[in-house]
């Protein structure tokens, strides 16, 4: 089934790499995470059930079902088709993302970032849109660095900053989802900074970020609450700003050496909102306790490490930087999610990867996965950054060096993992 | 570290620069979490049981009250099972449309509702009480977080108002309040459980936790009423159509057996509905006149002191003495109501027929030995405290019962014996229209005195019936001889008035009616002189066989738009309305002789 990437136009100049056994660890800590997630929502969906109706527990084993779906189809599907394809990919968000706006928000989510399917079932644009950066944004910035022109501000930054800007703009604001804006824009300056944006710049970019912050903070009344709800978050559970902080904080807190125990939660009955979603890690924290909660850290970081791996020994910039992204996505959205649970950031309303109820979630961070899956069929040890205009050539590829490295059937990840 | 100073920026270094980020904020995220869950566990565990655990008083299911209809129990006071329906603003999302929504169903204005859930540092705020189980469900099936709803018994009341103020009512706080609700409240609430338990966020216990700790309730005890509602009914028309017809500010009436003291019938108008106790505006309507407003009683105290003079042998039934007409007294003057009636050769027959105050007092000076003095005066005392027991509670399950007030004898001030003599006749002192009642039934019934009742029966959850017997607080309270005398004296006067003009006081050769009249002064709260304007007409007599029967008395307060006495014109139809009823619907027992 898995062919060689076939390279058209002058796409990616450099030898491909061959095709390998996959890293299949990979799939392992995946499997775990969706497993843990399914398990929570499954134990709180009586509490979400009676508080709220629905069928929690079928809705995420669809998502699941879907997820793994997905994960097959970008895993299958080679990269350079992924790329031809980054223009519908953008289209196709930039639909999604017009559809969520018009469609009529419903009481308990008055924002407009859902496009609702009937019968429970929705699609998050957001979730879309960050998939299809994750292409074209790995695209644009692997073409910069085979034309020499990462570090041109003209060719590069402005075009970038425009870009996400309008993005950004649309996503924070329009659809109230700071959260989700953040993402994308740790993502795409993650991805700049590993493609060899320089320095000055990203730092310029970091600074403008935090000022804007800053000034949007101090000018708005309500968003000076929710940052003292932050500070404070004992002293705000009564109100609407840091009830969740502190719920959140109370089900962690509570939760002690070893958890109350899988059926146990309390918080999940209405004190803490959005336990499915983004509470869940609390949730989590409560019914596993510190040991539990060092168990998922230690899950995530081993994901988190098998794709650095996979970054380092990725055949080309353009799946490295795919990689890159998928990495700086997974792992902002897990540091801003668990980071406002345990009350050392502030919240932001989005989700943890792998873990929460969510179709959306679970649907796309499963198609990255597999595209990382994919480049993990290809990784090199000596696989090394092609520094520019793509002439350079590998210089271990087919070399004894090479083959004295590479063991049979298994190579790259395997000598290391 | 990468070298962006010169062209070559190392993708892998920088790869490895940010990837150890990541890890530095894991680490962090494990110590902070170590801070959270190990060092600061007791604290937030703490946190979490003062708001998950709550102590509740499980209300047990308060006992009904019922009463009898032709022999059948008809339940007066039932339980309901009915919600109220509250919401927690802190988690509602979307205040305005969550008020759109649940409005129409509640039958509340939208703008209310909005207000209502935009309320600020609450977590409770009650939306609707009293929303059937239907219109409960209807509302948490649209599944609108932080609206939920809690159910209430609430007391219905299949009769209506009948009764209402023997009944009084059970607060919100389940507290019976007035009425048999509140003097037999131990019996008729049961005993709280309480239950200690994790709850949710809306205070409903989690089954799965096993901290629960539950004391079980104990329901209260069924009751009923020795009320025939029958007559009850009967009794609450007549009292109030006399209201309406003399615009007065208050119309009571009882019937009690007087060979018992069980009570038949206790009405009062104007009364109030039970079911909505809440609109009432005047407290005071909840008070069950009869028993909680001693008045100053008038004539009708008359029975009382011939009885105790009779009693005492100081005179008999057939005694004849000089009245002059008025007695001048501490300086005050004693007259008699219609001025210059009365002077001359009396009866005791005529001193009641005519309702002489003369002769009342008259009567007091013989418990002197002729005098008004202190041997009078303790005797009149005796028998009104200890004989007939005014100034006690007569015991009868009911609320804020009143005493009622007799002036110590003792010659404290100058006036006690113009006291004393207003009291021969029936002012200067209070008593409450139960306690006359109590007291006349004693002087007619052969001498004992029946704690007067309202509790027939009491059932209790396990299904044991105690059965209440009529309970005997006094015996001789005049003897056998003494009461027999009273009997004639006042079927005497009833006749006397069945032929001067009060045709309706005609209750056939068959029947013993017997009673007596009363225009009661009114004495002012502010200047505490009598008042002009107002008298109270009141009436207390009996009806029977060879044995009276039933014992009857009406208190009728501030009557307008009659012309004579108010006692004659305003008390004693009231009472000749109940005792044919008595006579046409009670098969009361006729003469056998």
């Amino acid at each position: 089934m898995l062919e060689q990437p076939r390279y058209k136009r002058g796409v990616e100049p450099s030898e491909p790499s061959r095709k390998h056994r996959p890293d299949y660890w990979l799939v392992v800590i995946t499997a775990c995470l969706l497993a843990i997630g399914l398990i929570v929502v499954y134990s709180i969906s009586p509490a979400l059930t009676e508080l709220r109706g629905g069928n929690y527990v079928a809705h995420q084993i669809i998502a699941i079902v879907l997820s793994i779906v997905a994960f097959l189809v970008t895993a299958r599907i080679p990269l350079r088709q992924w790329q031809k394809w980054q223009w519908w990919l953008l289209g196709l968000a930039a639909l999604g993302t017009l559809v969520a706006l018009v469609t009529p928000p419903i009481p308990a989510y008055p924002q407009h970032r859902w496009i609702r399917l009937g019968s429970g079932f929705s699609l998050q644009s957001v979730e879309v849109l960050k998939f299809a950066l994750l292409i074209s944004l790995s695209g644009f910035l692997a073409s910069r660095v085979r034309e020499g022109t990462i570090a041109n501000s003209k060719m590069t930054l402005k075009p970038l900053a425009i870009a996400l800007g309008g993005i950004g703009i649309v996503v924070a604001f329009v659809q109230s989802d700071l959260g989700s804006a953040g993402v994308i824009l740790a993502m795409a300056i993650i991805m700049g900074f590993v493609a060899g944006l320089p320095v000055r710049r990203i730092l310029g970019i970091g600074i403008l970020v935090v000022v804007l912050t800053v000034l949007a903070v101090s000018t708005t009344p309500y968003r000076r609450a929710r940052l003292t709800a932050y500070m404070h978050p004992e002293n705000n559970c009564a109100t609407a700003s840091g009830h969740q902080a502190c719920q959140a904080l109370i089900a962690v807190g509570s939760g002690g050496m070893i958890g109350l125990g899988l059926g146990k939660s309390v918080q999940a009955y209405g004190y803490l909102p959005e336990a499915q979603n983004d509470s869940i890690f609390a949730i989590y924290a409560e019914k596993f306790g510190f040991i539990g909660s060092v168990v998922l850290l230690g899950l995530f970081g081993a994901l988190f490490a098998r794709l650095r791996l996979i970054i380092e020994r990725a055949p080309d910039t353009f799946s490295r930087l795919v990689v890159t992204g998928v990495l700086a996505w997974l792992s902002t959205q897990a540091i801003i999610n668990i980071g406002a649970m345990i009350g050392l950031l502030p919240l932001k309303g989005i989700t943890l990867p792998l873990i929460s109820y969510g179709g959306t979630s679970v649907l796309f961070v499963g198609a990255a996965l597999g595209l990382v899956f994919q480049v993990s069929h290809y990784t090199s040890f000596h696989s090394r950054f092609i520094p520019r205009g793509g002439g350079q050539r590998n210089r271990y590829e087919h070399t004894t060096d090479r083959r004295r490295i590479r063991r049979p059937h298994q190579a790259g990840l395997g000598g290391r993992a | 570290m990468d070298n962006w100073h010169t062209s070559e920026p190392n993708p892998i270094q920088r790869t490895r620069l940010w990837y150890s980020l990541i890890m530095i904020v894991m680490a962090v995220f494990v110590v902070r979490l170590f801070y959270l869950e190990i060092i600061r566990y007791d604290h937030y565990k703490s946190l979490a049981l003062s708001d998950q655990v709550r102590e509740y008083e499980v209300r047990p299911e308060r006992g009904t009250i019922s009463a009898e209809l032709n022999g059948e129990v008809v339940p007066l006071v039932l339980n309901q099972k009915l919600f109220t329906v509250f919401a927690d603003p802190s988690i509602i999302k979307n205040i305005s449309k969550t008020a759109d929504a649940i409005a129409p169903v509640l039958g509340q204005e939208s703008e209310a509702v909005r207000a209502k859930l935009s309320t600020k540092h609450t977590r409770y705020v009650v939306l609707k009480k009293k929303v059937s189980p239907e219109v409960s469900k209807k509302l948490l099936a649209l599944k609108y977080p932080g609206i939920a709803s809690q159910e209430t018994h609430y007391r219905v009341y299949p009769q209506g108002q009948t009764a209402a103020q023997v009944l009084g009512f059970v607060n919100d706080d389940g507290e019976g309040k007035y009425g048999v609700e509140q003097a037999l409240d131990t019996s008729l609430a049961g005993t709280k459980g309480r239950l200690k338990a994790v709850t949710d966020v809306n205070g409903v216990p989690l089954a799965a936790s096993s901290d629960n700790l539950l004391i079980e309730p104990k329901a209260g005890n069924d009751i009923s009423l020795t009320l025939d509602l029958g007559m009850q009914t009967q009794v609450e028309g007549i009292v109030k159509a006399a209201q309406e017809k003399f615009r007065s500010k208050n119309v009571s009436a009882i019937v009690m057996e007087t060979n018992s003291g069980a009570v038949k019938a206790m009405a009062n108008y104007p009364t109030f509905d039970p079911a909505n106790y809440q609109r009432v505006e005047d407290g005071t309507i909840f008070q069950n006149f009869s028993v909680a407003s001693p008045i100053e009683p008038g004539s009708i105290t008359k029975i009382l002191t011939v009885a105790a003079a009779i009693d005492k042998g100081v005179i008999g039934p057939n005694t004849s003495y000089y009245d002059p007409g008025s007695w001048t007294i501490d300086g005050a003057k004693v007259l008699n109501v219609a001025e210059g009636t009365g002077t001359g050769s009396q009866t005791i027959k005529s001193l009641l027929n005519l309702s002489l105050n003369t002769g009342a007092t008259w009567t007091l000076m013989q418990l002197g030995g002729g005098k008004l003095n202190a041997q009078g005066r303790d005797a009149l005392y005796d028998y009104f405290v200890r004989h007939y027991r005014l100034s006690e509670k007569t015991g009868i399950e009911q609320g804020y019962e009143g005493t009622g007030y007799v002036p110590e004898p003792d010659d404290k001030d100058n006036g006690i014996n113009i006291t004393y003599a207003n009291m021969s006749f029936g002012q200067a002192y209070s008593a409450s229209a139960l306690q006359m009642a109590s007291a006349l039934s004693a002087v007619v019934n052969g001498g004992t005195y029946y704690q007067p009742q309202l509790l027939a029966k009491t059932k209790s959850p396990n299904g044991k019936i105690t059965q209440t017997q009529p309970k005997v607080v006094g015996t001789n309270v005049v003897s056998p001889k003494t009461s027999a005398s009273m009997r004639d004296l006042l079927q005497y006067v009833t006749d006397d008035h069945a032929r001067t003009g009060f045709k309706y006081m005609d209750f056939g050769s068959e029947y013993s009616v017997g009673g007596k009249t009363g225009t009661a002064q009114i004495i002012d709260e502010k200047t505490h002189l009598y008042r002009e304007d107002a008298f109270n007409g009141t009436f207390m007599g009996y009806v029977g066989g060879d044995m009276p029967q039933y014992t009857i008395i009406v208190y009728n307060i501030e009557p307008h738009g009659y012309s004579g006495f108010a006692g004659a014109q305003t008390g004693q139809p009231i009472f000749a309305d109940i005792a044919h009823m008595l006579i046409n619907n009670y098969g009361v027992t006729p003469k056998k002789s």
